[in-house]
């Protein structure tokens, strides 16, 4: 149980400062609205109280659960290449985080996101369900059915292209665990040159980034099934911390 | 060996607006009860670097009840907890930077005043950045020890003013002028 030096309160499961390295740039060159938007001033460390030891454990009982297949919502199913992405949600210690709420969005196969604010060229497939919304089961696990999502230019970017991406939103067990990150797929040309997968300096952290692909030999005949590790902040307490 | 969290991202542009669900700004209400305590209002505006207003910005924040007691394990009290309060909501800004919430007005905790904790998402920020709500005229503010980690000459930019009874207004400025504090996440 690790102390609090503000009062003495022992709280079960902390977290500490993040390694920057292994975090993306604030700021990143070539993506203008990070240098209009982050703050100018050093980041504020705070003592730990219980307010920040805490957190919302049950979201979705505000938020509507919304199942965890986005291909197969319409009357058809969604045009593109159909896949399974199999995830695993684990703490700092490698236990499973069950019963969180993950939400979960990408593009559509042609690059275009169910969102009105793209206004890109690609067309929008009606039978696309662009927004996930799940728990992890009791091993920290959720399984996504969905269509690959397609690559699609950042519009006055210089020729900058996202690759292919999926977007996850994850609540965990404390206010400092929360995570918004996204995940690549293996081998995608664009990957070298995004400025969003590549923001983290450390190239182990780019590369915990991008999933894995299972032989296709082994899974289900219609679908390529893909695996992923997201490890969100916090701990158990140590004696050693106290 | 400890596993190392994984890297954050931005929400990017197209956070799904399905995802702002009915009703999850009000946290004054839960499953159709209203929760105990003082009926409150927070709002502002999100402005990026030139006070230029920020659309589609997400806002979450978690608070302790009316009780001061937060629903979650690690508090010893939390059979006390108030069982019609979540603590949690989620609003959006719109087109001027706006954004809403309805609430209970939360329990001091010693040694922590009064606040409600606030975690911004949005395009172009790569990480969920989170601040801090006080309340005008708090006697406990001078005691709060997350509040005096930040630099004295800022600390008033954290106290949301209040308009009218129950009313507050906290505006956050995310670069430039007047630029809210932030903390480490």
């Amino acid at each position: 149980m690790a102390a609090n030096p503000i009062d003495g309160r022992q709280f079960p499961y902390v977290a500490g400062a993040p390694d920057e390295a292994t975090q993306p740039l604030r700021v990143v060159p070539g993506y203008p609205e990070t240098a209009r938007r982050n703050p100018s001033q050093p980041l504020v460390r705070r003592p730990p109280t219980l307010s920040e030891l805490t957190g919302p454990l049950e979201p979705a009982r505000r938020l509507s659960l919304l199942g965890g297949d986005l291909a197969g919502h319409g009357a058809q199913r969604a045009i593109g290449q159909l896949m399974r992405l199999r995830v695993r949600v684990l703490d700092e210690d490698g236990s499973p985080v069950s019963g969180a709420l993950v939400e979960i969005w990408h593009a559509n196969a042609a690059g275009r996101y169910s969102h009105p604010n793209d206004d890109d060229h690609a067309p929008i497939d009606r039978n696309f369900y662009g927004a996930a919304r799940l728990l992890t089961d009791e091993s920290g696990a959720f399984e996504l059915r969905t269509i690959k999502p397609g690559a699609y230019p950042v519009p006055d970017s210089g020729g900058w292209w996202r690759p292919p991406h999926i977007h996850f939103s994850l609540f965990g067990k404390i206010w400092l665990s929360r995570l918004v990150t996204q995940m690549y797929f293996p081998d995608d040309p664009l990957n070298g040159q995004d400025r969003i997968l590549n923001a983290p300096p450390s190239a182990e952290a780019r590369a915990r980034l991008i999933a894995r692909m299972l032989p296709p030999t082994g899974g289900p005949a219609d679908a390529l099934v893909f695996e992923h590790q997201i490890v969100l902040r916090g701990r158990k307490a140590t004696p050693a911390q106290a | 060996m400890p596993l190392i969290p994984t890297a954050c991202a931005t929400t990017g542009p197209f956070f799904p607006p399905r995802y702002i669900d009915a009703g999850c700004n009000d946290l004054s209400r839960f499953e159709g009860r209203a929760a105990r305590g003082e009926p409150i209002e927070i709002h502002g505006r999100v402005l990026q670097e030139d006070g230029v207003p920020l659309n589609n910005l997400i806002v979450e924040i978690w608070q302790a009840d009316a009780g001061g007691v937060y629903g979650h394990p690690a508090d010893p009290r939390i059979k006390e907890a108030d069982r019609d309060f979540l603590g949690w909501g989620r609003a959006t800004t719109d087109p001027e930077g706006a954004y809403r919430f309805r609430s209970v007005r939360p329990g001091a905790r010693p040694p922590r005043a009064r606040h409600v904790n606030f975690q911004l998402m949005a395009s172009g920020l790569m990480r969920v950045l989170p601040t801090v709500m006080y309340f005008e005229s708090e006697a406990g503010n001078d005691a709060d020890p997350v509040l005096a980690a930040v630099p004295a000459a800022r600390r008033a930019l954290l106290v949301a003013h209040r308009e009218s009874a129950g009313v507050y207004r906290f505006d956050i400025r995310l670069r430039g002028e007047r630029e809210t504090p932030f903390f480490e996440l």
